[in-house]
């Protein structure tokens, strides 16, 4: 029995190094062939490369969105369905407790009656006020920036549903079931935007509600490194600006807004 | 013959300590794979350290080894019976986490938030309840097996 358990012990120290070899070598590709070759092996730049399973995230990353508003479109929810879908919500429009972890918006300038319609989430600061007032430390900021609730430790006392100047949490009232894997979620946390961390860590590039924005041919939602001078999000900040929401509050968001 | 009275008992209780403690599982679909990610007898006292571990490492860091994570666990473990269902955890005859749960008389909450079924399950399932207009959103854990039933009762009318 002891030399089975030490064995087993042995086992469960050896690395684990089975990861999706197919989505890797797949990502890889696609990388490379995305960056300026000048000769065989020589870059001009370092590309992103997908990150293997078995290692940590970094904050050479940090991932964010442009939201475009102009290109989105007043009667089109189709980032909130995407969300909706690929996380296993399943809010109840005449609860008013429901989850939403995105939700459409629409502001309107009284004098003018110019109206806006555009999609708000956690914007995922640097320096989030949720994670300030969470007494477990349950609420953190990944390496990466994305901002997450660690459910085990969450004890739902809502501190940071308050201090969320986005009113970006839900918390979650009742019990539920049928939840989907990649999104366990329940009763007595908050929850909120996890930017599809599970898709980011498999080595998807993108969102569910960018993936559907793009889909329906808007295009207003651009997710990518912030980080990385080269990516699509920071070259047309770069050429166009972009705005935070309460940006006087200096949270350094993750979340950016062009045409507000 | 105080001595042989307490041999005995000794004897008893290492039989008690050795003897393995299985539940009955024959109503237990067979799992997709030949053999576990570690060895069968050390899962199952010690399942619950990797999955533990797994489960920091993958929140913090998003470190996503399949190896010893509860998705893959229930990936392989959780497989449909002879009438294509699979089984919840709500179901203790036949879904592979509750047979011994519940003979061993250990509660988990572990399925209050994490999926008890495969992804293919849960979405066909989600599926089937939108097109019966059920919300599974509503009402407490007690209450999924009225719905199924409700479910069924629909998609027979």
């Amino acid at each position: 029995m002891k030399k089975l358990v030490s064995k087993a012990y042995k086992l469960l120290r050896t690395k684990d190094t089975t990861p999706d070899q197919s989505k890797r070598s797949f990502m890889g590709g696609v990388a490379g062939a995305a960056g300026l070759a000048v000769a065989p092996g020589v870059m001009l730049y370092e590309t992103a490369q997908a990150k293997p399973l078995d290692e940590a995230v970094t904050d050479q990353v940090r991932w964010g969105m442009l939201i475009d508003v102009n290109s989105c479109s007043d009667d089109c929810n189709a980032c909130v369905d995407a969300c909706n879908d690929e996380h296993g919500l399943w809010p109840d429009k005449t609860s008013m407790t429901d989850s939403q972890w995105i939700r459409k918006l629409t502001v309107r300038d009284p004098q003018t009656e110019h109206s806006q319609s555009f999609p708000v989430m956690c914007q995922h600061c640097e320096n989030p006020p949720c994670v300030d007032v969470c007494p477990t430390g349950a609420s953190f900021k990944r390496a990466d920036g994305i901002v997450l609730v660690n459910m085990h430790t969450c004890i739902g006392c809502r501190y940071c549903m308050m201090a969320c100047p986005y009113k970006a949490r839900s918390f979650v009232h009742e019990d539920l079931h049928d939840q989907l894997p990649n999104t366990p979620r329940g009763k007595g946390c908050v929850e909120s935007c996890n930017m599809c961390v599970h898709k980011l860590d498999a080595g998807d590039d993108t969102t569910a509600c960018a993936q559907a924005c793009q889909k329906d041919g808007h295009q207003a939602i651009v997710f990518g490194d912030l980080n990385d001078p080269q990516s699509e999000i920071s070259q047309r900040l770069k050429s166009h600006g972009g705005t935070q929401i309460r940006a006087d509050l200096g949270l350094n968001t993750g979340v950016r807004y062009q045409g507000i | 013959m105080k001595s042989i009275t307490q041999i005995c008992a000794l004897v008893l209780i290492l039989m008690m300590i050795v003897s393995p403690v299985v539940a009955d599982s024959s109503k237990v679909p067979p799992p997709k794979g030949e053999q576990c990610v570690e060895e069968t007898e050390w899962m199952r006292i010690h399942h619950f350290e990797t999955i533990l571990h797994q489960r920091d490492e993958t929140v913090l860091k998003g470190i996503r080894t399949t190896k010893h994570s509860l998705k893959n666990c229930i990936d392989c473990h959780i497989t449909a019976n002879e009438e294509g269902e699979y089984a919840r955890y709500s179901n203790k005859e036949e879904h592979f986490c509750a047979t011994c749960h519940e003979f061993a008389a250990v509660s988990i909450d572990c399925f209050h938030c994490h999926s008890d079924r495969p992804e293919s399950a849960v979405r066909e399932s989600i599926e089937k309840y939108k097109k019966d207009g059920i919300n599974p959103h509503h009402g407490d854990h007690s209450s999924a097996n009225d719905l199924i039933l409700k479910s069924k009762l629909l998609s027979a009318q």
